[in-house]
């Protein structure tokens, strides 16, 4: 399968693992993605130096990982990409920040290594935790979460379209590059003379599919704002969710 | 109440002002009617269609679904009557579920939730696939795909549909199934496609495109089997009729 299929396979997997039949999947989407937000910033809020504070907030990530049932080698995965670029954060704080503040085994801790350690466990967990509340939550689900906080239906319906929009110009891409394997079968990647016509006609077809299903959506009614099933009032279980974790949270950052 | 449900009159369109595609366009369809649309590559039968739906504008002429005029300010009103299967159902099917797809119109239309759940059961009905309910769009093939973009209409209960191209792509069982559906929804049916022979299985009356324009329009079976009117006009005779079996 050729790198294109491979993300076109993930981004369906993906939708797959979010409709699951599975109570954590069932939590409302509006608490999930309160709960998403408060574990970053109160992860974040973390002094620069405070690397056990931080790492003890790793409890929210193992925590729905196991009760998600959700597969910690297949999240390393699809974020292998994203996590080295995260961990570059701070990577220039011990040449800045010399001031020795711990010996372990002999050799001398500078705050610079402490601060660039504790930022990478931040940009991870904050990684982690986006990745959970795309694994439980459908991207439709959050669009209808981020409504009920108010935000402006134009930025929503954008991020549903062009969550929508990557898969179509994915397979649009694939079928050129399928296409074009084909005519080239001694060809390793694609010579770049026709990297301007292959990369003009994706364009202009990926546009031509996506306004064909703009035209079916128009045709079905939709007049700028997307219709999402109205999930009723929370339920207790719900609450009680969202509860618990703002009680760990609250004791993790004030009380430990 | 009025029989006529749509009606062109005059209707001329182009893309380039240079060449028009369709010209002078007339006919009347009435309600309960199945009429196929039939000529050859690139006689405007999807221009004719899309027409329709006001996906095309700045035509010359009128067109009218159930009297009134489709122009831009007429479109939530009109579009609301008519259901549009596109050739294509990946452009048809948007959403990640089955469900999801099915439920978009009623709920763009602002209907409670019990009923968008009753009209999605009941278009699942209709099509045969309540099993696929909750399945993922990419996992289906294209026979339930198609099945699938007939259902995401039914759900709005339109009085017209519009069919481009149904039976392309798919295999001989699951165009029997289409057919089966096709002669049993109620609703007024345009149905565009060079399937000369699903035609004469749905359609009571034809209308033949050539060259932008209607040379004829009346008893399907009666245009179907004339030969030498479609092979004027870049036809065949449907295979039934050559002899050889569907």
């Amino acid at each position: 399968m050729s790198k294109l299929d491979n993300a076109l396979c993930e981004i369906y997997h993906m939708d797959e693992i979010a409709e699951r039949e599975q109570w954590l999947n069932h939590i409302h989407s509006l608490i999930k993605l309160v709960i998403t937000v408060c574990f970053i910033t109160v992860t974040v809020s973390f002094s620069k130096y405070d690397l056990a504070g931080v790492l003890r907030m790793g409890v929210y990530p193992i925590v729905v990982f196991i009760f998600g049932e959700l597969s910690f080698r297949s999240a390393l995965k699809r974020l292998k990409v994203i996590l080295p670029v995260v961990c570059l954060i701070g990577v220039f704080n011990p040449f800045f920040d010399r001031q020795p503040i711990m010996e372990i085994g002999g050799i001398m801790v500078t705050a610079g290594v402490v601060s660039m350690l504790t930022l990478m466990v931040k940009g991870i967990y904050s990684v982690f935790a986006s990745y959970l509340l795309i694994a439980t939550t459908s991207i439709e689900k959050i669009c209808y979460a981020l409504r009920l906080l108010h935000v402006p239906a134009v930025i929503v319906t954008q991020i549903l379209l062009a969550y929508r929009y990557i898969s179509l110009l994915l397979e649009e891409a694939s079928r050129m590059m399928q296409a074009y394997s084909l005519r080239a079968p001694n060809q390793k990647g694609v010579h770049f003379k026709v990297w301007g016509s292959l990369v003009g006609q994706l364009l202009l077809k990926s546009i031509d599919r996506a306004n064909e299903v703009y035209e079916s959506m128009l045709l079905r009614g939709y007049q700028g704002e997307f219709p999402y099933a109205a999930k009723g009032f929370f339920r207790v279980r719900d609450c009680v969710y969202l509860g618990v974790w703002f009680v760990i949270f609250f004791c993790l950052r004030v009380m430990i | 109440m009025n029989p006529i449900q749509i009606s062109m009159e005059h209707v001329t369109y182009s893309y380039e002002k240079s060449c028009p595609i369709l010209k002078d366009i007339t006919f009347k369809a009435n309600k309960h009617e199945c009429i196929g649309l039939i000529g050859a590559n690139g006689v405007g039968k999807s221009t004719l269609l899309k027409l329709m739906v006001g996906l095309n504008t700045g035509y010359e002429g009128q067109i009218c679904i159930e009297g009134i005029p489709v122009v831009k300010e007429n479109f939530p009103k009109t579009r609301e009557k008519i259901g549009y299967v596109f050739q294509d159902a990946d452009s048809q099917l948007f959403m990640s579920r089955v469900y999801d797809d099915l439920a978009f119109a009623p709920r763009n239309y602002k209907l409670p939730e019990p009923e968008v759940e009753k009209r999605v059961r009941k278009a699942l009905e209709m099509v045969h696939i309540e099993h696929l309910k909750d399945k993922q769009i990419y996992k289906m093939s294209g026979g339930e795909k198609k099945l699938a973009s007939i259902a995401t209409i039914l759900t709005m209960m339109p009085d017209v549909i519009l069919l481009d191209e149904p039976s392309i792509a798919l295999d001989p069982k699951n165009r029997r199934t289409l057919i089966h559906v096709l002669n049993q929804l109620n609703p007024l049916k345009i149905i565009a496609s060079h399937d000369l022979d699903m035609i004469l299985d749905t359609c009571s009356r034809v209308i033949l495109l050539s060259d932008g324009k209607i040379i004829r329009d009346g008893d399907g079976k009666e245009i179907l089997s004339d030969r030498e009117l479609l092979e004027a006009h870049g036809l065949e005779l449907p295979l039934c009729m050559q002899g050889i079996p569907d």
